[in-house]
C-alpha cells in the first residue's frame, strides 16, 4: 500500500514539474512594409538578418520560452493597424500619419491601446515626400499647379505634405483638382502623362525619377515638417513581455549600424529582399541620403506628430490622441542601456542635410566598378564623359541640391554654369534665380556634359 | 401592423424558394458588380487571392479583446477572402486594388437581398394589395434604400497609406472626389441605417391594404 502511495506521489510530482518546465510559446508577429524605405530598419533588415532573434531574451522568465517570430508584409500602414487590432500582429512599423491613426484608433476603443516605442529614421525637413510631374511636363513649380489635377494617396504623409505645401503657396483647395490615387496608380498615370502631378511618399518619387517617367517639382523638405517613421506595439503585449519589446528596439539599432557600416552592401541586399532598385535605395541609405537612421524619440518628433494629428483631425475627423499616454521612451532607453549607448546624446543630435551634406562629394555608380566620388561638379562631369567614351554602363549619378542639401539623381538635377563652375539644384525656379544673380546659364546634365566638348 | 407583418411572412412562406433565390442571387450579383467595376475601372483582371482563417481569427479577437463592444467592432471588419490585382512593376509587388469579403458585410448584403426579395414579392401584380400609387412609391423607396445600403456596404480596398478600407474608399476608387469622400466617410453607419429604414418602410407600405382587397392570411 505504501509502495502504491509513493508511486502516485512520484507521478504527481513529476507531472507538476514537467508542466512547470514546459516551454512557454511566445508569438511575435510583426507587420512591416517592404515598399516603404524608411521602415526598413525595423522591417526587412531585422527580418532578413534575424536581428530580433539575436536579441530575444533567453534567461530569467524567458529561460524556457519558445519564440515564434512571423513577419507580414503590407503595402501600407492602414491594414497593419487593422491586423494589430485583431491581435494578429503585435508590432507595426509605419510612417508618421499611419502611426497617428494607429494610436488614435486604439485609443478610441474601450479596452485596447498601442505604444509608440521607437523611431526608425527621419528626415529633419520632410524629404521623402515629394510632388512629381511627368518628365516632359512644362510644370516646374508648385505655383503652376493652380487649376491642375493632382493626385495623392489621401491619408498618407504625402497627402499632409501636399495640403501644407498648397496652403503655404496660397493655392486654395478649390483651385486645384485633388484626386485620391494609390502610389502604383499614381506612378502609372505619371508615366502615361494622365495626371498633371502626383504627390507620394518614400521611395515613389525617386522611383519615378530613376525610371525616367517623373520629375520632382517639390520636395517635402520645403514644408519644414520632419518626416519620420516608427514602431508601435500592442500595450497588452508590451506589458506581458517588456524585454521582448526592448529586444526589438535593439534589433532596430543594430539594423541601422549594419546599413551605415556598408551602404552599398546594404542596398544591394535590400534590392534582393524588396525588389526596389538599389540605385533608388542608395539615395535614402547612403551617406548624405534622405534618411537619418535613429530610433530615439525627440521632442521635435512629438511636435511633428501633433501637427500631423491636427491635419488628420481637420481633414479626416480622426479620434483624439493622448500623446503622453501613447508615446513611451522606456523601451528605447532600456535598449540603449543594454547596448551601452548614450541615449541622451543621440536624442539631442539632429542631422540637417543642408548643413551636413554641404561638403559631400558627387558620386557615379559604375555598373562594374561600383561607386566613385568627386569633390567638384566639374570633375564629376568630366568623369561621366570619360566613362561614356569607354562605353561603360553607369547605373546612376548623384549630386546635391545646393539649397536643401538633398541628394539628387544627376539626370534630374538642374545645372547652372557660371564663371566659377557648375552648381546643382532640385528645382528649376531656384536654378533660374541663381543663374540670374550670377549671370549663369541653366541646363540639364546632358547639356552640361556637352559643354565639356565645346 | 400585426396584420401587415403576418401578410409579409405569409407571402414569404408561400414563395420561399423564389424569395431565397432572389436574396441569394442579389448577394452574388452585388459582389460580381463590385468586381466588374474594379476590373473596368483599373483595366486589370485579378491575379491574386488570399484566404483567411476567419474562425481562428475571430477566436483570437475574442480571447484578446477585453471589451465586448470592441470585440464586435473588430470582428465585423474581419475578412475571410480577398481577391485583387497585384502590380509587380514595383518592388516585389504592390496590391493595386482588392475586393474583400467580410462575413459581417456579406450578411448585411444578404439581408438587403432579403428585403428586396420581400418587396418584390409584395409588389408583384398577382398578389399586390396596395394601391398603384403606393406601389410606385414603395418601388422607388425600395430602390433608394437599396442604393444606400449597397453603397455603404462596398468592400473595396487599395493602397492609400492611412486609410483602412471603409465604404468611401470604394467610392473614391470609382472616382468620387476627395472632399466629398472625406465628408461622407463618418456617415457610413447612418447611410446604412437610412437605407434599411427606407426599405423596411417600403415593405410595410407595400403590405398595406389600399384598394379594398382583403388580405387572406391562410
Amino acid at each position: 500500500m505504501r509502495g502504491i502511495k509513493s508511486f502516485f506521489c512520484t507521478v504527481l510530482l513529476l507531472t507538476f514539474f514537467s508542466i512547470g518546465a514546459q516551454a512557454e510559446k511566445i508569438r511575435i508577429a510583426i507587420g512591416h512594409q517592404s515598399m516603404c524605405t524608411d521602415t526598413y530598419t525595423a522591417g526587412i533588415v531585422v527580418k532578413e538578418l534575424q536581428l530580433l532573434e539575436k536579441f530575444l531574451p533567453k534567461d530569467g522568465k524567458y529561460k524556457n520560452a519558445k519564440y515564434e517570430v512571423s513577419w507580414s508584409d503590407y503595402s501600407s500602414g492602414g491594414p497593419i493597424t487593422n491586423q494589430m487590432m485583431a491581435n494578429k500582429l503585435n508590432f507595426g512599423v509605419m510612417g508618421d500619419y499611419p502611426l497617428i491613426v494607429n494610436g488614435a484608433k486604439f485609443q478610441a476603443t474601450e479596452s485596447l491601446r498601442t505604444k509608440y516605442v521607437a523611431g526608425t529614421g527621419y528626415n529633419l525637413k520632410g524629404s521623402g515626400n515629394a510632388i512629381v510631374v511627368p518628365v516632359d511636363s512644362d510644370i516646374y513649380s508648385i505655383e503652376q499647379l493652380k487649376g491642375k489635377s493632382v493626385s495623392v494617396p489621401v491619408g498618407s504623409a504625402a497627402w499632409g505634405m501636399l495640403l501644407k505645401s498648397m496652403k503655404d503657396t496660397g493655392i486654395k483647395t478649390h483651385e486645384y483638382n485633388l484626386k485620391n490615387q494609390s502610389p502604383a496608380v499614381g506612378a502609372a498615370n505619371i508615366a502615361a502623362n494622365k495626371i498633371d502631378a502626383h504627390g507620394d511618399f518614400c521611395p515613389w518619387s525617386e522611383l519615378m525619377e530613376f525610371r525616367g517617367t517623373g520629375r520632382k517639382i517639390y520636395d517635402g523638405s520645403e514644408t519644414g515638417v520632419p518626416y519620420l517613421h516608427g514602431v508601435v506595439v500592442r500595450e497588452d503585449f508590451a506589458d506581458k513581455y517588456p524585454e521582448v519589446v526592448t529586444a526589438f528596439v535593439k534589433a532596430v539599432y543594430e539594423a541601422g549600424d549594419w546599413i551605415r557600416e556598408d551602404p552599398i552592401r546594404a542596398v544591394d541586399l535590400m534590392e534582393k529582399w524588396t525588389g526596389v532598385e538599389k540605385e533608388v535605395l542608395y539615395i535614402y541609405f547612403s551617406q548624405g541620403g534622405h534618411l537619418t537612421l535613429d530610433p530615439t524619440i525627440k521632442p521635435k518628433w512629438v511636435d511633428a506628430l501633433k501637427f500631423n494629428h491636427g491635419v488628420l483631425v481637420t481633414e479626416k475627423s480622426i479620434p483624439a490622441l493622448d500623446f503622453n499616454e501613447w508615446i513611451t521612451e522606456d523601451y528605447v532607453k532600456a535598449a540603449y542601456l543594454d547596448l551601452g549607448k548614450d541615449y541622451q546624446m543621440e536624442k539631442d543630435s539632429l542631422v540637417d542635410p543642408a548643413i551636413s551634406n554641404a561638403k559631400l562629394p558627387m558620386e557615379i555608380w559604375h555598373s562594374r566598378e561600383g561607386i566613385s566620388s568627386y569633390a567638384s561638379i566639374d570633375e564629376f562631369l568630366a568623369a561621366i564623359d570619360t566613362f561614356r567614351k569607354t562605353g561603360a554602363k553607369l547605373n546612376a549619378t548623384y549630386v546635391y541640391d545646393v539649397e536643401t542639401g538633398l541628394k539628387l539623381f544627376g539626370k534630374t538635377a538642374f545645372f547652372v554654369k557660371t564663371d566659377s563652375g557648375f552648381t546643382t539644384f532640385l528645382r528649376k525656379p531656384d536654378a533660374d534665380n541663381f543663374a540670374s544673380k550670377k549671370n549663369g546659364k541653366v541646363m540639364d546634365m546632358e547639356s552640361a556634359l556637352a559643354t565639356l566638348a565645346s | 401592423m400585426l396584420e401587415k407583418m403576418a401578410f409579409i411572412f405569409l407571402t414569404i412562406r408561400k414563395n420561399v424558394f423564389q424569395w431565397f433565390a432572389i436574396s441569394f442571387f442579389f448577394t452574388v450579383i452585388y459582389y460580381m458588380v463590385l468586381m466588374l467595376s474594379l476590373i473596368l475601372r483599373f483595366g486589370n483582371l485579378p491575379n491574386y487571392v488570399n484566404e483567411f482563417n476567419w474562425v481562428e481569427n475571430v477566436k483570437t479577437i475574442i480571447n484578446s479583446t477585453p471589451s465586448l463592444l470592441d470585440t464586435v467592432m473588430i470582428v465585423k471588419d474581419e475578412w475571410v477572402f480577398e481577391i485583387g490585382y497585384m502590380n509587380y512593376d514595383f518592388g516585389s509587388g504592390i496590391s493595386e486594388w482588392s475586393l474583400f469579403f467580410a462575413p459581417a458585410k456579406i450578411l448585411g448584403v444578404l439581408f438587403l437581398g432579403c428585403l428586396i426579395a420581400t418587396n418584390y414579392l409584395l409588389l408583384q401584380r398577382q398578389r399586390r394589395v396596395c394601391t398603384d400609387a403606393c406601389a410606385s412609391v414603395s418601388s422607388a423607396a425600395s430602390g433608394f434604400g437599396a442604393l444606400c445600403v449597397a453603397l455603404a456596404s462596398i468592400t473595396m480596398s487599395w493602397v492609400v497609406c492611412c486609410s483602412t478600407p471603409t465604404w468611401v474608399v470604394g467610392l473614391a476608387m470609382m472616382g468620387l472626389g476627395v472632399s466629398t469622400s472625406l465628408w461622407l466617410e463618418p456617415m457610413g453607419l447612418w447611410v446604412n441605417l437610412l437605407g434599411f429604414s427606407v426599405l423596411l418602410g417600403a415593405i410595410f407600405a407595400a403590405a398595406g391594404r389600399g384598394r379594398g382587397a382583403s388580405i387572406i392570411l391562410n
